[in-house]
């Protein structure tokens, strides 16, 4: 059985240490590119969301490597994701591949017995333990990179860093080295040459959880944010997903989901699918401690269209930047969006301290931008 | 007296006969807002943000209507009505987001609908509904009860007499039917148009899709005119599971009508709506597949040119007719 999964951002990592320890052979589709996209956009629905293009291009892209079964999650809920796997095999069987799709709607005991036939679990069991601990530091790897990334003195040496570590966390095989790789990595990312951090502003990154975790979908939006000297912060990850499964986290309210869920009460009090509660409430949540929020979604996407019509009226203040990503791949509008952005931050932030100058310039303090 | 109003959008068109029982069952009156006109779209369009899907422009431009004529405005979240089925983020949202865009709006009436929750949730939701009118429960049972079987007897009037929801209601209300829904007495073309009732039964969504058939002599089915496990079971047939509430009104509907004798199968759906964008490609897909009847789907959007739709309409009745005639002249 050569089995293969629809990518997402750097989880390939994750992937393949879980299919360490199976007797399936995984085939790992290339990383997301624009042939991947142009290949989903192709047969897909024209009013499909971004999500279930860049899978089934991702999917079909496995299928031409070889892969014979495809592993794709779902769910029962109003979101639309839970839909992709039915209409994306359909799809597939009908540009005629041959291959076997494993997904819930076998039921729960068949998908997990079609995923482990043939592998012992007294193997699988520690090989799955570790290989949650590698997503783990998948999800603690990018926090340090954020703040070195807003203030290195040469553009891009932070992220070439963070690239280079995936490889090693790739073949590491135990604990032992896992800390290694962290160690290593901290050590390398601190001794790159920074500037001052007093310009940073710190800005969060929510919405719809495929659009913020695979960066060619959201056009690179951590970097570009880096590069305007912009610390981000991303509550949202797979780690952070998982572990909302985890009865001991949120028995007692605790994981950043519950506490968004907290938040949102007074504005939407129950679940709208996909991330959307969440979303709400990360700009309640943190309407204190950051400076700016980017929401991404897709076009279309259901929970983040109805998120974003309460999310523009809460009490709470926090500058909003709602990016809408389709197929399109205008990347020069998102960078001068952004800009514009952490321009009108910034310059929030300074008028606390500029009050009384701008009060006797009156109107003019802009007045160069303007042509005057 | 107090007034309740109810935004004639959305889920109206499946409830308002059951909702109208309960609120008068409890003293209150139930005031539907006015048929749908280009300035609710407007008004409604201006409170929420660009992309959101038109029906729910228009049932914020009917809430807006409301303002001023009622003391409540009732908007209901229906989660899940059968287990494991949810409905889109817009229902459960909708009151949320109505409060957010319309902070002027009476105090909105809000019960939660959840079946995957246990029984004793839906029935203190029912009481904590009723109590803003009567202290009694007692009373609330009844009118809750009373409420449940208008609505059967509603669904069961539109199975069997096939009925459109616009004539159910007004049949369940005694008033005289529209005069475009009266149904011509010689038809020889039948044609199945499927969707959410929400979009097919509003005529300025729909730019009269329905009556513009009918005056072309054509007899329309729609998906209500069908019992509910005729669709369920049909939805099964194709997708092997009900991710949506509103699933069985194109999916069900379209599977169904697709394997009857009907002449044409005409899909209507919104720009934008998330479910429906899917959904209409499985049953384009089923179409194909099956190459029994002919297809044509039209997504609506809010700009109000209605030639485009009576040119495809047009087109799309041709074919059909071009299609019969050759079939005479085979046989004869």
């Amino acid at each position: 059985m050569r089995v293969s999964f629809p990518t997402m951002g750097d989880y390939w990592v994750f992937t393949k240490a879980i299919f360490d320890k199976l007797a399936s052979e995984l085939v790992l589709p290339p990383p997301v590119s624009q042939r991947t996209l142009t290949l989903g956009v192709k047969y897909s629905p024209e009013g499909a969301c971004l999500p279930f293009k860049i899978t089934l291009g991702s999917m079909i892209e496995a299928l031409e490597l070889g892969a014979d079964t495809i592993i794709m999650p779902g769910n029962y809920g109003p979101c639309r994701f839970g839909y992709y796997h039915r209409l994306q095999e359909e799809i597939l069987r009908d540009l005629g591949y041959k291959f076997q799709m494993i997904s819930e709607s076998m039921g729960i005991r068949r998908m997990v017995a079609s995923i482990f036939k043939g592998s012992r679990l007294s193997e699988f069991l520690p090989g799955l333990i570790f290989s949650l601990a590698k997503l783990k530091l998948l999800d603690e790897l990018p926090h340090t990179l954020y703040r070195i990334r807003a203030i290195e003195q040469e553009v891009g040496s932070a992220t070439r860093i963070y690239k280079d570590t995936l490889k090693p966390l790739d073949k590491a095989k135990s604990y032992r080295e896992l800390r290694q790789v962290k160690k290593e990595y901290l050590k390398k990312l601190g001794s790159i040459p920074t500037r001052s951090s007093d310009g940073v502003v710190k800005v969060g990154i929510t919405g719809e959880i495929y659009v913020v975790l695979e960066p060619f979908a959201n056009m690179e939006i951590e970097i570009e944010l880096g590069k305007l000297g912009v610390e981000v912060r991303r509550p949202i990850s797979l780690w952070e997903f998982i572990s909302n499964f985890n009865p001991l986290v949120t028995a007692f309210g605790l994981g950043e989901r519950r506490r968004c869920y907290r938040a949102a009460r007074p504005y939407l009090s129950c679940h709208i699918g996909g991330d959307g509660w969440q979303s709400v409430g990360e700009k309640v949540l943190h309407a204190k401690d950051w400076h700016g929020m980017v929401h991404l979604e897709p076009f279309g996407c259901l929970p983040e269209t109805v998120a974003r019509n309460i999310m523009s009226k809460t009490k709470e203040e926090l500058p909003v930047l709602n990016l809408i990503y389709d197929e399109h791949t205008g990347k020069a509008g998102v960078i001068s969006r952004l800009e514009a952005f952490v321009d009108m931050i910034r310059r929030q932030k300074r008028k606390p301290a500029e009050g009384k100058r701008s009060n006797l310039t009156g109107g003019r303090a802009h007045g160069s931008l303007s042509g005057h | 007296m107090i007034k309740v109003g109810i935004p004639r959008a959305l889920l109206y068109y499946q409830y308002y006969p059951m909702w109208r029982t309960f609120f008068e069952e409890l003293g209150a009156e139930a005031i539907v807002s006015p048929v749908t006109s280009r300035v609710m779209l407007q008004e409604g369009g201006a409170r929420v943000v660009a992309d959101t899907c038109l029906p729910v422009k228009i049932f914020i431009g009917h809430v807006l209507s409301l303002i001023g004529s009622c003391d409540f405005i009732f908007i209901p979240t229906i989660r899940s009505i059968r287990k494991n089925t949810y409905n889109c983020s817009k229902f459960l949202g909708l009151s949320a987001m109505t409060r957010a865009a319309v902070p002027e709006a009476p105090p909105i009436l809000d019960i939660m609908v959840d079946v995957n929750k246990c029984r004793l949730r839906l029935y203190q939701a029912i009481y904590r509904l009723g109590k803003n009118f009567t202290p009694d429960p007692h009373k609330i049972r009844q009118a809750s009860l009373d409420a449940w079987r208008t609505q059967l007897k509603y669904r069961y009037m539109m199975s069997n007499h096939r009925l459109t929801q616009p004539q159910a209601i007004a049949k369940v209300l005694g008033t005289s039917p529209p005069e475009s829904q009266v149904e011509s007495p010689e038809t020889k073309t039948t044609i199945a148009v499927i969707g959410h009732p929400y979009l097919l039964h509003d005529d300025f969504i729909s730019h009269r899709i329905i009556p513009r058939l009918k005056q072309a002599n054509v007899k329309v089915l729609t998906p209500e005119m069908l019992a509910d496990t005729t669709l369920e079971s049909a939805v099964m047939k194709v997708m092997g599971r009900i991710q949506w509430t509103c699933e069985s009104e194109v999916v069900g509907a379209g599977e169904h009508y697709l394997r009857s004798d009907v002449d044409g199968v005409i899909n209507v759906m919104a720009f934008g709506c998330g479910p429906d964008s899917l959904m209409m490609d499985v049953i384009r897909r089923q179409a194909t597949r099956l190459r029994s009847t002919p297809f044509m789907n039209l997504t609506i959007d809010e700009h109000t040119s209605e030639v485009g739709i009576i040119t495809r309409l047009e087109a799309f009745l041709d074919m059909i007719h071009r299609k019969q005639r050759a079939r005479v002249a085979v046989c004869g």
